[in-house]
Parts: structure tokens; sequence; C-alpha cells
């Protein structure tokens, strides 16, 4: 179901965006509207103007471009562009899975420009450090001659809970650890660049990087095409290149899977972008499964093993057996795997060992020992308080540094000497004396400013990039680009992904033409043809499933309750009317409104189903209510990202952000709640039309389907037994209703007119295998996908599933509807509620035989018991 | 002395454990006073891979996974092992305990380079003050180290209560220090604490300890348990054993399996599995002197 890509590969052309206007004045210097009210910050180094007011000259065509695009056609572009960024639905999901903590990712409209040779130095001074680091960390999980040098004192690895002792001996392929390396960067006032942190495990922020240059490329096309900006693409192709390469089998189409923390991760949002991008299956540990020393994929279809896995968490979590025990995130025995040879992972496990700042103090003596050369980019200057020089320095400085815990410890900020008053500085200097080892401090760093869009005009902000490389062949390779974070205030851009105010595409300049680079393969190369088949994760059957189920589930609540609505909402009394007791127990035997909650007659009878039509509708916290299941909707399809088209994923966030009712006055009207079930219907349609006309018909569409098949089915069982199988003396408004709720009302008109029968309406809304909105055609439907789902094929007998769509299906074709319409002497239809009712009670069994047999595990690892020696 | 161990340790679940993945600290690891003349693991049901590797501290470990559906896993470890005594060390004439502290982070050969790494935390072992006050009264100023780490393992022994009732593997050492109740690991890792929070290297060692019947009672088979001791690092005599659940120096009767930083790096036996609802788990040692 993956959508093709081809709009994300080609996106930096931006070849769809109209040219700008031909008919521009020529550029004035004394009319800069954009530009012009820019101040730099005083005492820093600015990106776009020198200390004498200049604007830099790499930047001099670019700040032509914007002044004669003008204010007005920016501020126009940059709400188009804003717009995309919301319909895309990028956020950065802050430590949570509630939905409170997602942010939206946060972008500026004016690029950062950095020229080509001012880049390409800063790319060998990382390319030297990423190679330091590498042999670092080979040296550590080796020979430690480091240590018995003593060029880096041995508790900073002894004590390190990063140093993941069970890697220690084991070869990893071409000697590398770090297949991909980022390091945050920031230059001082004299325009040098320092590094502040290293990101060792799992760097992240290439996905937004790109998510970065996609939205600016198309909002400035023209000043993009000028501007000869390097394409990020071609690093993401090394990427793919390095990760085939490590496969230990299947070299010519390794199976690569992006290994993810979850939903609830920081990165998920990236992690779901960038599989989706490389076109890797994005697996949570969960997913995989070590059996015979080597890592298979757990997939609907059985065991398929994996070649190399690109982890994004960190590794302690990855291996409950031989890291962290505690971890439920991991697979088993992955360690042995890699240890067999039989996967590669990059990052190899263990590499975040030198996330540690107190590694910077001893880098300069290191990069001489191992490479034999002096560091080409200094780090910020650090000290380790477990020597007693740097500790006295540390102490009679601490109102101009930061103090971090030496080992990177979750949930501990660095602290601000200069924030501290001096009684707490006093304190600190406490502790630090109490435990010096286990401190750090930096110096804290000035960076750069550049101009930023505001409300309030183009303003100078503070700046860090974060660089990447990946490794290619002995050495590394730089992206061309670079994720800019940036902030008003100087303190608030830690180190953390999330921290500053928003981010920035960062345009790094060529001298030559650039290459049009895409990730899809050159032509000529031949490829294996491929189908989707078995090969999607049984989680995320699981997933779909329960989409398709909920998706499904809004739909038929909203149905009822717009029908009822619209009968409030009527000229005609609504006491007067026959159809509402019925439709109102439909309601609240599918759970949206309390059972015990029964129309009243007389003066309260209004107020009382108008407030609780209004909780079903919005109310968050009851449970049942259409709010609680479209947030459920939310979550699941949030947690298979990387399989739901860009549209399909456009319209679940319009169907969340329309889902707003109009207040008045503090309270809602109920034709404004009617206004808003009539957007959902839209918005619902246009969802379940992309499923089926822009999804392959893979597995993934199939469990997506059953579950939306399985759920209608229920619904209509449910509304009918509510609303007929106890007879009224006037039934015409309910056939009526049920007709508007099923959305047939016209098929009805067009074979009979308008003579509402009860047999005419039941065999179009019960047997009629030709209305899709009737339960044949649902039983029909499942039929088919339970015959289509994965088995044995040479087990001689039907599958549980089978059996249970055969006879279901048989009963309702074998039904009579004259004999399901007859009323007995209680007034009640007792041959059309035992139907119902076998059927209801069978659904429930197709829906747990399918879960137990495709898509529940054994579930998660647990410790075995330890025995304690006495 | 030689022996034969026989450790068997019995997981039985009450529901089907379709895979489990294991990891085994069994086999006794040669030391100068020790040698490991045979070593055999039997595991039902039959494991599908498995294999022996040496882990970071140098300890022989076998691994292995049950892929077959399995309500019991019944792992039995068989050994012979040879012990010939340690010698003397003269508590009396060891150098000033602080003479060693200062000295390990300088060592740059080998051993002392591994010694070094046994000074400071560990998952089970934190240092803290009240370790260190607690270890004060028997590391007086410049009192020698073993004679100290002698009078410390007396005084475990004399101030706690052997209690098996009182802790867990997960009991946090300051419990232990505040209730002074625990069993030989709470032990362990409390002497290892008291000496790390000094600033010197302990390392927790897990075996067998013999028991000897009371005069005229016939041996129990079986009745023997895996036992966990520590060692403390002086650089002249090496690593010396004490046993503070014992109040012994130990030598003959100790059987060492595996040593590290403290319980968790070589817990006999450690696995994840998946399934298998409630589970149970039973132990039985037996150490037989062959000679």
């Amino acid at each position: 179901m993956r959508q093709e890509d081809d709009d994300l590969l080609n996106s930096e052309t931006g070849a769809a965006e109209p040219a700008v206007t031909a008919a521009i004045p020529p550029p004035s210097p004394a009319i800069s509207p954009v530009l012009g009210a820019y101040r730099p910050v005083a005492g820093l180094h600015d990106e776009l103007v020198t200390a004498a007011g200049e604007i830099r000259p790499h930047w001099a065509r670019f700040a032509a471009g914007l002044e004669e695009l003008g204010p007005q056609e920016l501020a126009r572009r940059w709400e188009q562009a804003r717009r995309l960024i919301y319909e895309n639905g990028v956020t950065y999901n802050a430590y949570s899975d509630s939905r409170g903590m997602e942010r939206p990712w946060e972008l500026d409209a004016l690029p950062l420009l950095i020229e080509a040779r001012e880049w390409e130095s800063v790319s060998a001074a990382l390319i030297q450090r990423a190679e330091l680091l590498n042999l670092i960390l080979s040296d550590l999980y080796g020979a430690q001659r480091i240590l018995s040098e003593g060029w880096l004192p041995a508790e900073l690895v002894h004590c390190n809970a990063g140093f993941l002792r069970p890697c220690h001996g084991t070869r990893v392929a071409g000697d590398c650890y770090l297949h991909l390396y980022a390091a945050d960067i920031a230059r001082s006032h004299d325009g040098q660049w320092w590094v502040l942190t290293d990101r060792t495990q799992a760097p992240a922020g290439a996905g937004y990087a790109l998510e970065n240059r996609l939205v600016i490329s198309r909002m400035l096309p023209t000043l993009f095409h000028e501007a000869r900006v390097q394409r990020l693409a071609s690093f993401f192709l090394t990427l793919r290149e390095t990760l085939r390469g490590l496969a230990p089998h299947n070299r010519e189409n390794p199976r690569i899977v992006l290994l993810s923390a979850g939903p609830s991760a920081e990165s998920y949002f990236e992690d779901a972008y960038l599989a989706r991008y490389l076109g890797y299956t994005l697996v949570e540990g969960d997913d995989l499964a070590v059996r015979n020393e080597r890592v298979y994929l757990k997939t609907l279809g059985g065991l398929l093993p994996v070649d190399v896995i690109l982890r994004r968490m960190s590794d302690d979590l990855c291996d409950p057996l031989e890291f962290r025990g505690d971890s439920l995130q991991g697979a088993p025995g992955i360690m042995q795997a890699v240890r067999s040879g039989t996967v590669a992972v990059a990052n190899a496990f263990g590499s975040g060992l030198l996330e540690m700042p107190a590694i910077m103090a001893f880098l300069p003596g290191l990069c001489r020992r191992l490479l034999g050369q002096d560091l080409k980019m200094p780090s910020v200057a650090t000290w380790w308080c477990g020597h007693q020089q740097a500790l006295n320095y540390v102490i009679a400085n601490l109102h101009r540094l930061v103090i971090k815990p030496t080992y990177p410890t979750r949930g501990i900020e660095p602290v601000f000497g200069a924030q501290l008053t001096t009684r707490e500085r006093g304190q600190l200097a406490e502790r630090i004396k109490a435990f010096p080892r286990k401190f750090v401090a930096q110096e804290q760093v000035a960076r750069s400013s550049a101009p930023v869009w505001t409300s309030s005009g183009v303003q100078a902000w503070h700046l860090a990039l974060r660089g990447f490389l990946c490794a290619s062949g002995s050495s590394y390779s730089v992206m061309g680009g670079a994720l800019t974070r940036m902030s008003a205030a100087l303190d608030l851009l830690g180190t953390s992904m999330a921290a500053g105010e928003g981010s920035k595409d960062a345009w790094v300049l060529s001298d030559r033409p650039v290459d049009q680079v895409s990730l899809l393969r050159p032509a000529g190369q031949p490829i294996e043809l491929r189908r989707s088949g078995s090969d999607l994760p049984s989680r995320v059957a699981d997933h779909l499933f329960w989409l398709g189920r909920l998706v499904e589930r809004v739909e038929g609540a909203v149905r009822t309750l717009r029908n009822i609505l619209v009968r409030l909402t009527s000229e005609s009394d609504p006491a007067a009317l026959p159809e509402l007791p019925p439709l109102w127990r439909a309601l609240s035997d599918q759970g949206h409104i309390p059972s015990d909650h029964s129309l009243r007659a007389g003066r309260e009878f209004l107020g009382g189903i108008e407030r609780e039509l209004l909780a079903a509708i919005f109310d968050e916290q009851r449970p049942g209510s259409l709010h609680s299941t479209l947030n459920a909707v939310h979550r699941t399809a949030s947690v298979v990202r990387d399989r739901i088209s860009i549209d399909s994923w456009r319209i679940l966030n319009r169907l969340d952000r329309e889902f707003v009712p109009p207040q008045q006055a503090g309270f809602v009207q109920l034709s404004d709640a009617l206004a808003v079930l009539n957007q959902m219907i839209i918005n619902l349609a246009a969802f379940a039309g992309l499923g089926m006309e822009s999804m392959t018909r893979s597995q993934g569409w199939r469990f997506l389907d059953m579950g939306r098949r399985i759920e209608r089915s229920q619904h209509t069982i449910h509304l009918l037994r509510s609303t007929l199988v106890t007879a009224l003396e006037n039934e015409a408004p309910v056939l009526e209703a049920l007709l508007e709720i099923a959305d047939s009302s016209m098929t009805y008109r067009t074979r009979y007119l308008t003579t509402l029968q009860m047999a005419a309406v039941l065999d179009l809304l019960l047997l009629d295998e030709t209305n899709p909105r009737s339960l044949g055609f649902q039983l029909a439907a499942l039929n088919d996908h339970v015959e289509e789902l994965p088995r044995d094929r040479t087990q001689p007998f039907y599958s549980i599933e089978q059996r249970i769509m055969m006879a279901l299906l048989t009963s309702l074709r074998l039904a009579d509807i004259e004999i399901l319409c007859e009323l007995d002497k209680e007034g009640t239809r007792k041959n059309l509620d035992r139907l119902l009712s076998r059927c209801a009670g069978q659904l429930p069994k197709l829906s747990d035989s399918i879960m137990h047999k495709y898509l529940i595990h054994a579930g998660p690892p647990r410790q075995m018991a330890e025995i304690q020696p006495d | 002395m030689i022996y034969k161990v026989t450790h068997t340790t019995t997981y039985s679940y009450s529901e089907t454990v379709p895979v489990c993945h294991n990891e085994v600290h069994l086999t006794p690891r040669e030391h100068p006073y020790q040698a490991c003349s045979y070593n055999r693991l039997l595991i039902r049901p039959h494991p599908v891979t498995s294999g022996k590797r040496v882990d970071y501290f140098g300890n022989p470990v076998s691994f292995f996974t049950v892929q077959e559906g399995h309500h019991k896993l019944v792992v039995t470890a068989v050994s012979k092992v040879r012990l010939s005594e340690p010698p003397d060390h003269r508590p009396a004439i060891t150098p000033p305990w602080e003479k060693i502290r200062a000295a390990l982070p300088g060592f740059r050969h080998p051993q002392g380079l591994d010694a070094y790494q046994y000074v400071f935390d560990s998952p089970h072992v934190a240092c803290s003050a009240e370790l260190a006050g607690y270890a004060h009264a028997s590391f007086t100023p410049g009192r020698p180290i073993l004679e100290a780490a002698i009078d410390l393992n007396q005084r475990i022994h004399r101030d706690f209560e052997y209690d098996p009732q009182a802790t867990s593997v997960h009991t946090p050492l300051s419990e232990v220090l505040a209730h002074r109740r625990g069993v030989c690991q709470d032990f362990a890792h409390l002497a290892i604490g008291c000496l790390r929070s000094l600033g010197l290297a302990a390392r927790y060692v897990s075996g067998y300890l013999r028991t000897v019947p009371p005069p005229g009672k016939p041996r129990l088979v079986g009745a023997d348990a895996s036992h966990a001791w520590l060692s403390i690092f002086c650089p002249e005599s090496g690593w010396v054993d004490l046993d503070p659940t014992n109040n012994s120096v130990p030598s003959l009767d100790y059987i060492t399996l595996a040593w590290g930083r403290d319980y968790s790096d070589v817990c006999p036996i450690k696995g994840v599995f998946v399934g298998g609802g409630n589970h149970g788990m039973s132990v039985s040692v037996d150490v037989v002197p062959l000679s």
C-alpha cells in the first residue's frame, strides 16, 4: 500500500511549481523591504552581513531575489508552505504518545546559505572526527590500547553504561562502528566553527532536514535553482549503498529494516518518514525474532530473514538477553546473531559509548595518537572534573560554565552556572567536590546569528547546525546540507532536537552545476520484480485491521448521530417523532450513550437529549464517544504511518482538525454539531475512496478492509436489531431513517418509488449483495478475504475462519424475507432477531480467530526468574 | 582436592513456551588454584543452537536457544574440578590500604588495568558515604589492607543476620545495610560496596561451597547451594577471596564458577522467553569430594 515515492524523490527539483512572474521591477538598493530592517546581534558572527553591515557575497543574489518577491508575496507563499507542513502532519514527539505532546514541526521561511568552500572545510573536519571516533570505538571494543597508554582515563569507559561489555571482542564488518554520525556545530564571534555534541548512537534529524528542503525548495523554486544548492538525495543514496554493502547474505537484494523504538519514541515521525523514503520496512523489536542465530521478520506469511538493521533506538535496549534485561523493546538473541555474523547493525551496538561529553577533553591527544594529526575543528572547551587541575578550574569558574553529568543520563538537564544564585553555585560546587568524577563542565558557546522571518519582520536569531555523515568506503561522506535549529534566546538551544524554537533549511551552495539525483535505480540496471506478498509484518496487519474497524466505527456513529440531529433540528416537534425512541435505543445499544439514559417525556425532554447527544459526540473523556473513537483512529494511524499514503494521512489529519464544535457563547448548537458531522461524512468518504482506488490489493489492504467489513456488519446488525425487532404502530418513519443511515434511500426510491415496505427495506439492507451497505455485501466480501489469507494450501480442511464465513453467508442467503418480517403474538420479529443474533455472535469469533492466527504473538519477551545464591 | 559438582535448574511453566534464549555461567573457570577437567551441560528439551564463548571478564559462558514448545526446561551442569591450596597471604605485612587506593588509577600493567575496573559502581553495587562509614571502622589509617579487609569480613558476619526471607535478587544495598539482614549475595555485595566506597578494587565471585554434614549424619544429596563471595585486589598478593557469610578466607571448600563486578555479570542462568503463563523454578546443587 506504499504510495509511489516519486513526489518525495523528485521534490527537490520543484518542477511542479510555476515560475515566478516575469514582470519584476529591477532591484533597487534603496528599496529593500524584506531585509532592509535586519539588524544582526552585536558582538556575534552574523551569517548574512559582515561586521561592516554589508551583505556577504554568497547571499547577494538570494537577498536580491527576496527583495524582488517582496514581503507580501513571501508571506503568501509562506502561508501556503506552512499549510503543507500542517497537512503532512510533520510532528516532533516529545517523549510521549499522548497527543498533547506531539508538537508540530516549526520551520522558518528563510534558508541559511553556506558558501561552498566554507562547507568543504567543515566537511573535512567532520570527516576527520568521524574517522577518529570510529577508531576510538574500535580500540575500546578491542585491544584498549588508548586506556593502557593513558590517552583516556579508564573509568570513563568502565563506569559508562554505554560501554556494552558483550560487544567487546566482536568484530564488526569493515571495522566500522559508525555508519551514521552527526555533529552539532556552532560558530563563535570570530567565525570559527566548534563541535558541541557528537551523535554516535542513532543520529536523528536527517529526515527533518529532508522535509525542510522539500518545503522551502517548493516555496522558493526559482531562487533555489539559481542558487545551485547541493542536493540532499545523494547523501541518502550513499547511505543506501553503505547499508546494502553491509549485508552478509543476499548482497544483491538484501532485506533491510529500520528498527524503531515505536510510536512513543521521540523520533517516531522521522523513523516512519525515513523508512518510507529509503524504502525499508519499519519494524519494532517485537517484529523481529531470532532463530538459529539469524534475525527474522515476523510476517503474515511466516518468518523472513533480515540482513541489515538500521537501528534508530538506543543499543542497550536492543537485546534483553545480553544488554538491559528490563527492556521490552528489543529482540532477545540479536547480539548473538551479530556475533555470528548473520546480520549487520548500523550503527554497531556499543557505539552510544562516545556520546559522553567528557570524551571531548581528550580528543586532541587521541587524534594525534590514532591519526597522527591535529584535530581540525575544536570541540567546545570541556573539563572532566576527575582530574584535580580541571576540578580546580571548574570550581573557580562555575559562573561561566555549563555543568553536565559525565555519563549521559536521561532526564538530567545541563546546569548553566550563570543562571544560579551565589548560594546555589556553592551547593553545586559541594556536589561536584563530593564526586568530581561524575561531572563535566563545558564553556557556554556563542553562536552565530541569521535572519529569521517572524510576524514582526526579519530578526536575528541564534543558530545551531547538525551536520550528517555517512560511512562510504573506508571514509565518510557529508550531507550537502544540515539540520539547522534556531532560537531567539541563546541558552534555549540545548542539544536535543526538540530544543530551540524551530528549524531552517540549510542551502550549501555549489561552485559547479548540481547533479540531479534520484533514489530510484538508474535505468538499465536490472531489478528483481516483486509483487507485494505476505511479507507484511504481523504487527502492521494488526494495526491496519484495527484502523479499518475504528474508521468504520466512526462512520457508523456519525451516520446514526447525524440522522437524529437532522430530526431534532427540523420543524416537527421531536417529542412526536415515532422513530426517535428506536434510534435512541440503537445509539445506546452500540455504547454511544449510557444504557440507563432513556428518553423521558415532558419539559426535560429536549434539554436532556441535547446534552446527551453533544456529549456522545464531543466528550473526549466518555468511553465510546465519537471524540474518543477519533482519538483511537489517530493513535492507530500514527503507528502505521509509513503504510498510509500521504493523501490518506492528510485526510485523517483533516478529520481531526475539523472536528471542532463551533462554539457560540460557550455552548454548542445542535445545528453546528450537524455541520461538523456532515463534514466528517465527506472526509470519511474520501478516506474510504482512497483505500479503494489507490491501495494495491496486498495483505495490508485486505486487513484494513476486513476490519472495516466486520465493523460495518456489526453496525448494521445492531441497528436493525434495535429498531426493527420490536414492531411499531407506524413503521414508515423508522424505515425512512434506516435507509438514510445506510445511505440507501436513493436506491430504494429508484426501485420502489415511495412506498416504504418492511420486506423491501430489509431486503435492501440485509440480503442484497449488490448494495455495499448491506450485511450480505459485507459477509460476501469477508468470505473473499478469508479465502485469500495466507495459509498452508496443502491442508485438506477448511480453516476456522472459512467455516465461520461459509456458515454465516449460507444462513443469510437461505433466509426468506417474508419469514423474517413475520410478527409473533407479542409483536416482535423473532425470526429476524434469531438471524441477527446468530450473526452478531459469530462475527466476534471470526475476529478472534483472525487475531489469534495472524496477528497476536505469544506476547512480549519476559525474563526468567533469577536465582538468588544463598 | 577433586570435586564432582552437579547443578540442576528446573523451570516449569503453566502454559507453553514456544521459544527461549539463555545464557549461563555454569562452567568453572580456571585460576591459579583451580583446574576444571570435565564440564558438560545437559539441556532438555534439546536446544537447536548452542555454543560457548568467553565473556568480558574472562569467564566461560554457554548460550543456547530452545525452539521446541515446552512446559519444562531442565538445565544440568556436571563438572569435575581440582583445587589446590592458595598460599598464606600474611595479612599483617600487606601494604597500607591508602597506598593501594592511590596506586590503582596509575597502574599500566594488564593486571592493574584489569583490577581498576572493579573500583567503580556497578548495577547492583552503588558506592555511598554510609558504606564508606561502615568500612572505616576496619580501615583505620595506615592499616595493612588485608588485615583491614579480614576485619571487615568478620564484622559483616557478626553484625548481619543470615535470613533467606529478608531479601531478593533485587534488594538494594542501602536496604541490606539498614536492616542488617540478607544472604550470601547481599553480604558479598555489601563488602564489595564498602571496599569500593573507599576506592579499593573488589569483585564478586559466583561458585559453590562444599558443605560438611554434622558429625554422624550422612551427606544429603542436592542439599548444597550455589554460593557467592568476593575478592579484593592487593597488588603483591593478587586477588584474595573473602567470604563474609561464613567469616572465612576461602580455600579448598570453595569452587569458583565465574567472577564479575557483581551478580548481574555472572548470574548462573539467565534467559528470556515468550508465553509461559505462570512460572516456577527449583535448583539443586550437589558437591561430592572424589578424593
